[in-house]
């Protein structure tokens, strides 16, 4: 999936005056010329002038707006591509309430099971490198991963 | 001589030498997956070496890293899929022989020049990283901001994308360096009031993004249906490595050289260096009609090439802190979390820890050897490992390891922005190497510029008044200028009439 040059140019501008009026609320400080702000003023002004560029080149090269690949098109390959950053937020979002095992489990075993693995592979596979992690990083490592609804147990 | 004895028993503790020994395998199976790169294997490496002190720790990345550039050559021959990139200049050139039946022979060839390329460039960080040392502990802080500016620029020179990408690349990572508390004057910047964003974007969490998610969130779309690949087994893999090595050890010497030198040129790593090699191999060939019929002598360039380029690579991570490659970006990372700030003192004041990471390199060379074999021979049921159990094990390690570095979600949620980031930078030909080295350079090129600009009081020709920092200015202009003539078309004109 990709967007045109010019659309990515356009953006960057965006992005780098966004950079700038950001820095413009760095505090200054009296008798002192290099403040916080001139570093990444000039880092924004490089962006601006690398999307300049791209946009520049992109309106000559009149590429489609839009170029979508193969897999967007593909409703299960789409899938299988967004279960990846789903399975990172579905974490980030009920691991606290649910602790590291259930939750670890439950995301092995939807991956596995999507991704066409045997439930009699997946199921023994998504257990042991749950158990596994979770002795080597809470155990081994002293990681605080949330312990959830198993708090009373571990 | 204290130094080298206390090395000694640094590197040959149980402990450390078993850490060296499942690193080994790791590197391995990580280097011949298709797919998992060895810049990957050191990103999920670095969380579990967290926890340990620096030999060990940094024995399991030298070792790792090194079995997985050899091993990336594995599936590079049987199925014509590189294992890493650094496998993927020669990929075609590996598959060929195969298909000519000189499987056993290209084998050979790739491991025995793995390991000998692996020592030169070893050999060479061992001489060089020294003497360098003792230039460099004269540097002032207009020195180390040309250095700098030379390693981010030869980052952007020296990747194959087009330059304007590769410079936007830079200045997104060196921006994202900014944020938090700024080292001149302490103020919070792009914190937005997040007290997370204070201690600035974590590195760790960066690079498994990049690196690691980025290339799970390539390979789902064909997880559902890859298929069982069928692989020959390997029989004798050093019949004919002596003729091999009368008839081309030039080529061997050259391709390790070349490994080493780009290896040490800040921002380009083994997979440059084995491209390099092979085409200057070609050049200088006196039949280069035979290349890409399957010939091997290519291959011995460029297999001693990107291993040797490793070795390299070390010099300026451990002389400056300036990274060689992208490997060496998460080393620097690993030594500024571990209070071991790479520069020039440390030759100094811990000679100790550098003997010991000599010994490792030279230890998992050596180790290679038996070890490959024994990976070559189980080729066939390492390459059958499914990727449908292999891909959400790696999402689950990443998401863990992440946690690990901040004890909290904020790292897994870095992680999951940085990855679908540099997923989106890359489909649109944005190289991320540059943005990597740009977070780790960040801070340093930002300090130096800072002081130097006080220092110099708006006298500009302060930067370049001292003899080294004038000669690493002129160094940097030229790359600049270099780079400008060959986007306006200068140059580009004058090599088409060359060809």
């Amino acid at each position: 999936m990709r967007v045109n040059d010019a659309v990515l140019g356009v953006l960057l501008l965006g992005f780098a005056g966004w950079v700038w009026w950001l820095t413009s609320f760095f505090p200054a400080f009296p008798g002192q010329d290099y403040g916080p702000s001139l570093f990444p003023r000039i880092l924004a002004a490089g962006i601006a002038g690398c999307g300049l560029l791209l946009a520049l080149r992109g309106l000559r090269a009149r590429q489609r707006l839009l170029t979508l690949d193969e897999w967007v098109r593909d409703p299960a390959r789409l899938v299988s591509v967004l279960l990846m950053p789903g399975a990172v937020l579905a974490y980030i979002f009920v691991v606290d309430t649910l602790g590291f095992i259930p939750t670890a489990f439950a995301i092995l075993l939807v991956l596995f099971l999507w991704f066409r693995a045997r439930p009699v592979v997946a199921l023994p596979v998504a257990a042991g490198v749950t158990l596994t992690i979770h002795w080597f990083f809470a155990g081994m490592m002293r990681v605080p991963l949330p312990r959830g609804l198993l708090d009373s147990v571990l | 001589m204290d130094a080298l004895i206390q090395a000694f028993g640094l590197v040959f503790d149980p402990f450390v030498l078993g850490v060296i020994a499942v690193s080994a395998v790791f590197g391995m199976f990580v280097g011949a997956m298709p797919g998992l790169t060895a810049t990957m294997a050191t990103a999920l490496l670095v969380p579990v070496t967290f926890f340990m002190p620096p030999v060990p720790a940094l024995g399991a990345i030298v070792t790792a890293t090194a079995m997985a550039i050899f091993a990336g050559d594995i599936p590079a021959a049987m199925l014509r899929m590189p294992g890493t990139p650094a496998s993927a200049a020669y990929a075609d050139e590996s598959y060929a022989m195969t298909k000519k039946g000189q499987l056993n022979l290209n084998m050979g060839v790739n491991l025995v020049f793995s390991v000998a390329g692996g020592l030169v460039g070893v050999a060479v960080l061992i001489a060089a990283a020294p003497l360098l040392a003792e230039v460099a502990i004269n540097f002032s802080s207009f020195e180390y901001f040309w250095l700098a500016c030379l390693g981010l620029t030869c980052a952007v020179f020296l990747t194959n994308a087009d330059a304007v990408k590769g410079f936007l690349s830079l200045f997104i990572g060196l921006l994202l360096a900014t944020v938090g508390i700024d080292p001149s004057a302490g103020a919070p910047r792009f914190t937005f009031g997040e007290v997370e964003l204070m201690q600035g974007v974590n590195f760790v969490a960066t690079m498994i993004g990049v690196f690691a998610v980025s290339e799970l969130l390539r390979g789902a779309s064909t997880v559902r249906d890859a298929g069982h690949v069928v692989v020959q087994q390997v029989g004798d893999m050093f019949r004919g490595l002596g003729a091999v090595f009368r008839r081309y050890w030039f080529n061997f010497l050259r391709g390790s050289a070349i490994g080493t030198v780009i290896g040490a040129l800040p921002g380009a790593g083994a997979d440059i260096a084995a491209w390099i090699s092979y085409a200057v191999s070609k050049r200088f060939s006196k039949e280069p009609e035979k290349f890409g019929t399957g010939h091997v002598e290519g291959i011995v360039d460029s297999t001693s090439a990107n291993n040797s380029a490793l070795g390299g690579a070390w010099i300026p991570a451990l002389v400056f802190g300036i990274p060689g490659d992208s490997i060496t970006a998460i080393v620097i990372g690993v030594l500024y979390m571990k209070g071991m700030n790479p520069g020039p003192t440390v030759f100094t004041e811990n000679p100790q820890l550098i003997y010991a990471v000599f010994l490792i390199f030279i230890l998992a060379n050596l180790i290679m050897l038996p070890l490959g074999w024994a990976a070559i021979k189980s080729a066939r049921q390492m390459l059958r490992t499914p990727r449908n159990i292999l891909l959400p094990m790696i999402l689950m390690f990443c998401i863990v390891g992440s946690f690990a570095m901040t004890n909290s979600l904020y790292g897994v949620a870095i992680m999951l922005a940085m990855g679908i980031f540099g997923w989106f930078l890359e489909e649109h030909g944005v190289p991320v190497a540059p943005l990597i080295l740009g977070l780790v350079l960040g801070e340093m090129l930002e300090q130096t510029f800072v002081q130097n600009m006080i220092k110099a009081d708006g006298n500009w020709l302060a930067f370049v008044d001292r003899p080294i920092a004038g000669a690493l200015g002129v160094a940097t202009l030229l790359i600049w200028a270099v780079m400008i003539a060959r986007g306006t078309g200068l140059l580009g004109a004058r090599r088409a009439a060359a060809a």
